[in-house]
């Protein structure tokens, strides 16, 4: 049962991006396009389950005080690790997913979640924490970039949804379109929670 | 003491470790990785010439450094010639690199030019603008704007030219339609040589 908790609790409960204001910087600059924000959460979700995972392994082995620094030096190796990777063997993905891994690299998401999660539970909860986590901070990119796309430039996935007569509102893709997005919808996901509540 | 030496040593353990991966990962995937970008580019050059046949491209360099070694790419290599099917000059492409929003990567454009020394087509090889702004400069929404235009009188609408800008990406814009004219305009007497030349 904890299990299934520690897995769902980062979709909705626990969203990175709307409940707990992680991973901010990515969500503001790749919600532009929904394309751009499925590429983004796939890739932070991968490497948020690598980080997980190797530091769930390593933790008895980290003294507490230098354990930050650690952090950094494993997730930032295990990024490098797959840039270089992918670039060599998986040309076209790394065309579609490369101009995301500099931002993945300073993703607070990845160093918290290996603070307040990895390094304090077994490898089976960490890899279902990441996985949820990644699922919600995935979500909460497409949510932002539904709004972003649809306003800004008149389409969803590229796919043209609203008549060519509609003169696209271009603040929505600009920077200031994303802290509108994203603070209005804090609000609601606030409002919701204490509904619950 | 011992407070000390223990994290400084795992620490050390941790870096040596991981630093012998990223070196031993990168010495493997290099080559790799440079015959990936080097078919990307031969790709990019028949992308922005399409008339010409993908193995005819010849180097134009000035001093002559790379003569009979294929996968050397000095400076001097101005531009490179291509030819169609039955080996007539068909055109030129160059590269030209430009400073955009990113600090570190330069937008790198492939231009071809045809015969009347207007642009053919271009394709932005190498940027890391901001995704959805800048980074729209790789879409053909962007590039074909520059179709059939002089490179050498290009300018962005915001200064006067005929080159509409990315929506809230000026500055990549300006990055690659004044990158394509200034290197033209380096390299356009070398150009009409090889045309003066074809002609004889």
């Amino acid at each position: 049962m904890k299990a299934i908790g520690e897995f769902t609790k980062g979709i909705i409960k626990e969203n990175p991006v709307f409940i707990m204001a992680l991973g901010l910087c990515p969500a503001l600059a790749v919600s532009t396009s929904v394309e751009n924000a499925i590429g983004m959460g796939a890739a932070a979700t991968f490497v948020l389950l690598g980080s997980n995972l190797i530091i769930s392994l390593i933790k008895n082995f980290i003294p507490a005080k230098i354990r930050i620094p650690c952090f950094i030096l494993v997730i930032a190796s295990f990024v490098t690790i797959v840039d270089m990777t992918m670039h060599a063997y998986l040309p076209p993905l790394h065309k579609s997913l490369g101009i995301f891994i500099p931002l993945i690299v300073v993703n607070c998401l990845i160093l918290s979640r290996a603070e307040a999660f990895a390094s304090k539970n077994g490898v089976g909860l960490s890899i279902l924490d990441a996985l949820g986590m990644g699922i919600g901070f995935t979500l909460a990119l497409v949510i932002i970039a539904t709004f972003r796309e649809i306003l800004g430039s008149g389409t969803f996935l590229n796919m043209q949804i609203l008549p060519q007569s509609y003169k696209p509102m271009i603040v929505a893709i600009l920077p200031p379109g994303a802290f509108f997005t994203i603070g209005l919808l804090m609000g609601l996901f606030n409002q919701l929670k204490k509904k619950n509540n | 003491m011992k407070n000390i030496l223990k994290p400084t040593g795992i620490l050390l353990i941790i870096c040596v470790i991981s630093s012998t991966i990223l070196s031993v990962l990168y010495s493997r995937t290099k080559p790799i990785i440079e015959a990936n970008n080097k078919a990307a580019i031969e790709a990019a050059r028949k992308a922005v010439l399409p008339d010409a046949v993908k193995e005819s491209f010849t180097a134009v360099d000035v001093n002559n450094i790379a003569s009979g070694q294929p996968d050397f790419e000095p400076d001097s290599i101005l531009f490179y010639k291509g030819y169609n099917q039955a080996g007539e000059l068909v055109g030129f492409t160059y590269k030209s690199a430009g400073q955009g929003y990113s600090s570190s990567t330069k937008v790198v454009t492939m231009v071809g030019i045809n015969l009347d020394l207007k642009i053919d087509k271009i394709k932005i090889i190498k940027q890391q603008e901001t995704p959805g702004l800048g980074a729209n400069c790789t879409s053909t929404d962007f590039t074909q704007h520059f179709s059939h235009k002089d490179p050498s009188t290009i300018k962005v609408d915001k200064d006067g030219g005929e080159i509409k800008s990315i929506t809230g990406a000026t500055i990549t814009t300006r990055a690659v339609t004044n990158s394509i004219r200034d290197e033209f305009l380096t390299i356009k007497k070398d150009m009409m040589k090889q045309l003066d030349k074809g002609a004889e």
